[in-house]
């Protein structure tokens, strides 16, 4: 692989990616460029924002600090331990180091995604930040783009780590996303995510008996305390 | 190998939360179609719309199946059983995920044919010559076989032929016509929602699932609108001067809410409209859960503030299209 056809090469590998058509090759030779290269990194964040745009999500962009914050973050918790071994961070063999250390923290920050994904969704501000956001208030040097419902200024990385997505907590699925017409509406999440999970259950009897499927419909109630 | 599967699932962050990957249905569409020329001798669209929307209802089983939807990677599961006795139906839809929750439905009479049956079943004397029919709304294409739940089913493509609805990916038991796989689909072929079923076991024991009683935290006793509730062919009180092509309004209900509920169907596709006096503030906006959507908007008649939404299963186009034509008389 030339110099000079590198770049375009990983360009068509990570256009490949994006649409699920990369080979175990390329997407290892994209991984290895993501960890050495900045402008690979941010190729396949704007990959992401258009694509994303295209099919109408809501797009919201975190500066790429953002992986920094907890990657440093994660070097101060592990000085606790490994302060003895004093590790040095360019050190030759440090190929497949760093490969694990990104790996821990990116998988932290997937982590933070998932679960700020879910506390965050209801947020009528966040909703309306992310639906204008495409144009992002934070300078962007190579970012990490996140998916809708995030609202970047708002993370706290520390408590919001400990909430990973993985948790089985089934009535979080009751929150409803709420996107007000004026951005100034000031309204309780809980309210809204009441009333409409009060319509989706008197529609769902509609949908029972009108659209052929059977009680299948009714997986859509959520049932509260009240009742 | 364990660091790299990190890897891969950290540097791909967006990918994974993406809901469902649009690979994903065109893997489907290729399995169905390479079974395709196995099956001939297919039933034609109307006869499997009517199976489906009949036969199912006239059987008793009992069956698991799982949920999932865009809002959230949680797969969801659920028991449902159904049996009939002296002509009425019962259901119960059990939640296996999380604290015990239970809805039971109770009490429509079996023979009874709601609209979206009748559109399904293309029984359409009583409505009248200038009903669109199902096929002006959707392009239907059967795409073959498919194994769900241990059982056959027909797999039949469902792509809607205007802005105003989802398009579906509905699994038909050859047998028994009920439901065993459905996906909701976006117009950007995304999947909003999943049904699947993964286990099935017909004419269990009636009077065992009568028996049964389990402690439980939470039940809900489903509204059953009764069979042709009025003869209303539209909604009284209120003007809808607009819905998307091919709905038809299938009933009002004045609920214990103090809503008034107006519902709509075109066979597969349902919503309802919810109206109610107000006079405390009106949050305006889209509210979105899982595949259904809620336009709430407010509207003044006679100095009367009333809080308006439109909810339901359809794109954001059509919600706001209804909301903004409707009007008190």
């Amino acid at each position: 692989m030339s110099e000079q056809n590198r770049p375009q090469i990983l360009a068509e590998s990570i256009s490949a990616l994006m649409d699920n058509q990369a080979s175990e090759l390329e997407l290892q030779r994209i991984l290895k460029a993501c960890d050495q290269d900045a402008d690979v990194k941010a190729t396949w964040s704007r990959y992401q924002i258009v694509s994303a745009s295209l099919r109408g999500e809501q797009v919201s962009v975190i500066g790429s600090d953002f992986a920094a914050r907890i990657s440093a973050a994660i070097d101060e918790e592990a000085a606790l331990v490994a302060q003895p071994t004093a590790v040095t961070k360019k050190s030759q063999q440090g190929w497949f180091y760093q490969l694990g250390r990104v790996a821990l923290v990116a998988s932290v920050a997937g982590g933070v995604v998932l679960g700020v994904n879910q506390m965050t969704v209801t947020d009528p501000v966040a909703g309306q930040i992310a639906s204008n956001a495409v144009v992002a208030p934070t300078p962007i040097e190579p970012a990490v783009s996140l998916p809708s419902g995030i609202n970047s200024p708002a993370i706290n990385t520390r408590t919001v780590a400990v909430q990973t997505g993985y948790e089985t907590r089934p009535q979080e699925n009751r929150r409803v996303t709420f996107q007000p017409l004026q951005a100034n509406t000031v309204i309780s999440d809980e309210e809204v995510s009441r009333y409409v999970n009060q319509m989706i259950k008197a529609h769902s009897d509609n949908a029972a008996m009108n659209s052929g499927q059977g009680v299948l419909p009714y997986a859509r109630v959520i049932i509260t305390d009240e009742e | 190998m364990p660091k790299f599967s990190l890897l891969l699932s950290s540097c791909l962050v967006v990918a994974i939360t993406t809901p469902i990957p649009a690979q994903a249905v065109s893997s489907t569409s290729a399995i169905a179609a390479s079974e395709s020329p196995a099956s001939a001798g297919l039933p034609s669209v109307q006869a499997l719309l009517s199976k489906m929307s009949r036969d199912a209802t006239q059987i008793n089983y009992r069956g698991s199946f799982t949920y999932q939807n865009q809002t959230s990677i949680e797969l969801q599961s659920f028991r449902v059983e159904h049996w009939i006795e002296n002509g009425i139906e019962h259901d119960r839809l059990l939640f296996l995920n999380g604290p015990e929750r239970l809805i039971v439905r109770d009490g429509q009479p079996v023979d009874c044919k709601a609209m979206g049956d009748k559109l399904l079943q293309g029984s359409f004397s009583q409505i009248g010559k200038s009903l669109i029919k199902m096929d002006q709304l959707y392009q239907f294409e059967i795409r073959g076989r498919e194994r769900i739940a241990g059982r056959w089913s027909r797999v039949l493509q469902v792509i809607p032929k205007d802005p105003y609805r989802y398009g579906y990916f509905l699994s038909i038991d050859e047998e028994t016509g009920l439901v065993l796989k459905s996906w909701l689909i976006d117009e950007n072929a995304r999947p909003l929602e999943r049904y699947q079923f993964i286990a099935l076991e017909l004419n269990p024991d009636i009077e065992q699932l009568k028996a049964q009683v389990l402690p439980r935290q939470h039940k809900a006793v489903a509204d059953v609108t009764p069979c042709n509730p009025t003869e209303l062919t539209k909604p009284s009180a209120w003007q809808v001067a607009w819905v998307p092509p091919g709905f038809l309004f299938a009933g009002q209900r004045q609920l214990s809410s103090g809503q008034t509920m107006l519902m709509y169907t075109d066979g597969l596709t349902t919503f309802s409209i919810f109206l109610e006096a107000t006079t405390s503030f009106i949050p305006e906006g889209l509210g979105k859960r899982g595949a259904t959507l809620a336009n709430m908007t407010r509207l003044v008649v006679k100095d009367v503030v009333y809080r308006v939404s439109v909810v339901g299963e359809i794109p954001v186009a059509a919600a706001a299209k209804i909301a903004q034509n409707i009007t008190g008389q």
